[in-house]
């Protein structure tokens, strides 16, 4: 416990110090500003009258159930923010190994008397923490401001945040086995971003399967979409979680737990090698 | 006798270039200190200094021979529990002040809170950083985070103390007062320093026993007395020292060197020296100092790389 203890008083210090952990919460708080700005709902007797956004007069057909709106609401910005907190997260964590690594440091840490993996554990858990705290800031506060202009407390939004913090777990981890193999941040940033946009398509793995001439490349696609996180169904999932049960049944399959699952085992996958290269790494 | 804290055997170390290519960095080294004991480790570059210290650490895994330190292997952390390491241009984290550094370090060899901010305010008192004790290491000079790296690895009070160049960036006067601090927890503590120093005469002036490493191997141990024995040359001032005097002393076999107005003389015995001292007195010579030349660690350690095979 003391070495996690340190290691994420080193990570948050680091990140105070560097400006990375004020640059986080600036941009979340400019997007939680701009929400509360843009959107301005009339409600009356529980039912919406009137709404603007950005200062736009919307129609509204009749009188919505309030909650309804909410719900739809929260549901798309969830979308939204799970792709932002996840770039923000690995942008702003990418580097804990790869500095770690960097000869003169890394002796102080190794020279201690915990074990690597001990050690790689910590700094994985503080990194999962500061991002995790950025997430409860931008989902938290969007919900206290819903509250406060809507009067609706959907519990479904915070919880949906959970989800969140899952795919940039699982996303760490392969950030994290990059940072050990390569020493280098950018490598590490680049590869994790180019997983994320590269495993959205794979989605669609049955339509690209039939449209492939050759029985290896349709197992390759099917391959891939197994091994590699699948990050376009957890979105849609989150927004699905969020909205409950006012969602096309397509989406609603997203919540099938195999996503989850194959996701979680990724994030294993990675972090287990993570660990085996960083234990036999010689410095 | 007491039974070495940092023990040796065999150890072996060879690395594999780009190309497949064996490169041996250890070949078979012994090395054994002992509790209290103030241990140089010498060599030129390449001669596998480093390596030793990194295995020790467990920073790299020997290819042969076994490592122990406090009879822990040196591939079990626990080990590291008995060390407190200085490396050369480490770079602690310049965000952070000397006070939560030393927290930080402290919590990762399992100190308490409260023995750390005891320790940390003796051992910034004692290097003279304590004013600088909330201030940012990105403000201190190269001196004064050399001196943060010395309380750091001293700061759980280890058995053995591994530090490479520990005075590097550091002025005289910090270099003294680390050399006395690192005598004053070899004595007082037991500490066993292990030393590793291109600065010879830091070493000569710090430690009680040295290794020369050379080509992977132990070129030579023993006490700096030991290596640093006198030779059978002599320092010779006096006045007026003219040629004819020179001339003398050659023709009594004696090897004479002038140097900086002073004879540096070679002679086969007390006897030779002291026909050659009633010779200079016979002619009217005034000697004020007569005194034997003893080698340097540095004429050691030339003699030695010059002599490789």
């Amino acid at each position: 416990m003391k070495v996690l203890a340190a290691n994420i008083e080193d990570v948050f210090r680091e990140a105070a110090a560097r400006w990375t952990l004020i640059a986080y919460f600036c941009l979340s708080s400019i997007f939680i500003l701009m929400f509360a700005a843009a959107v301005n709902l009339d409600v009356v007797n529980g039912a919406l009258a009137g709404a603007k956004l950005f200062g736009k007069e919307m129609e509204v057909g009749g009188s919505f159930p309030i909650e309804k709106i909410v719900t739809g609401f929260e549901s798309g910005f969830t979308g939204i923010i799970y792709g932002l907190c996840t770039f923000l997260a690995i942008f702003a964590t990418a580097h804990l190994v790869p500095r770690m690594q960097d000869k003169g440091t890394i002796d102080l840490y190794l020279s201690r008397p915990a074990s690597r993996l001990k050690l790689l554990s910590s700094r994985y858990v503080a990194g999962l923490l500061l991002a995790t705290s950025n997430v409860a800031y931008l989902i938290l506060t969007i919900w206290l401001i819903v509250i406060w202009k809507t009067h609706v407390v959907h519990m479904r939004f915070l919880l949906g945040g959970a989800l969140i913090v899952f795919t940039i777990a699982a996303l760490l981890a392969f950030t994290f086995l990059i940072g050990v193999i390569t020493s280098s941040t950018g490598v590490s940033i680049m590869t994790t971003y180019a997983l994320f946009i590269f495993s959205l398509p794979l989605m669609a793995h049955a339509k690209m399967e039939a449209a492939v001439s050759s029985e290896w490349s349709a197992w390759l696609i099917r391959g891939l979409y197994w091994v590699l996180p699948k990050t376009a169904e957890i979105g849609m999932a989150v927004v699905a979680f969020v909205s409950g049960g006012a969602i096309p049944e397509e989406v609603q399959k997203a919540l099938a737990p195999a996503p989850f699952l194959s996701t979680a085992l990724f994030g294993i996958g990675c972090f287990a090698l993570a660990a085996l290269a960083f234990k036999r790494k010689e410095f | 006798m007491n039974e070495a804290v940092v023990e040796v055997r065999g150890l072996r170390k060879e690395y594999r270039s780009t190309l497949g290519r064996r490169i041996t960095a250890l070949d078979g080294i012994d090395i054994a200190v002992r509790p209290g004991e103030l241990f140089g480790l010498l060599g030129p570059n390449g001669a596998g200094k480093t390596t030793t210290v990194k295995i020790l650490l467990g920073l790299t895994a020997p290819t042969a021979g076994s490592a122990r330190i406090a009879g822990l292997p040196v591939s079990d952390p626990e080990s590291r529990r008995s060390v407190g390491y200085l490396p050369e241009g480490h770079k602690i984290p310049n965000y952070l002040t000397a006070r939560q550094t030393l927290s930080i370090f402290g919590r990762m060899s399992g100190m308490q809170s409260d023995a750390i901010r005891t320790r940390s305010v003796e051992l910034l008192e004692k290097l003279q950083l304590a004013q600088w004790i909330d201030v940012r290491v990105k403000k201190f000079s190269k001196g004064m985070t050399q001196r943060l790296g010395l309380a750091c690895a001293l700061l759980h009070q280890p058995k053995v103390l591994l530090l490479d160049e520990p005075t590097d960036g550091v002025d005289p006067v910090g270099r003294r007062e680390i050399r006395d601090i690192l005598r004053d927890e070899a004595k007082n503590t037991g500490t066993a320093v292990l030393l590793n120093s291109h600065l010879l005469s830091e070493i000569e002036l710090t430690c009680d026993r040295v290794a020369v490493l050379r080509a992977g191997k132990v070129a030579v141990e023993g006490s700096v007395d030991e290596l640093t024995r006198p030779t059978a040359k002599y320092k010779m001032v006096a006045a007026p020292l003219d040629d004819a005097l020179v001339a003398a002393f050659r023709e009594s076999g004696a090897g004479v060197e002038r140097v900086n107005g002073h004879l540096e003389l070679s002679v086969e015995n007390v006897e030779h020296l002291n026909a050659l001292v009633d010779k200079a007195r016979s002619s009217g010579v005034m000697l004020t100092e007569l005194a034997p030349l003893r080698s340097t660690l540095e004429d050691v350690f030339v003699d030695l790389v010059r002599t490789a095979p």
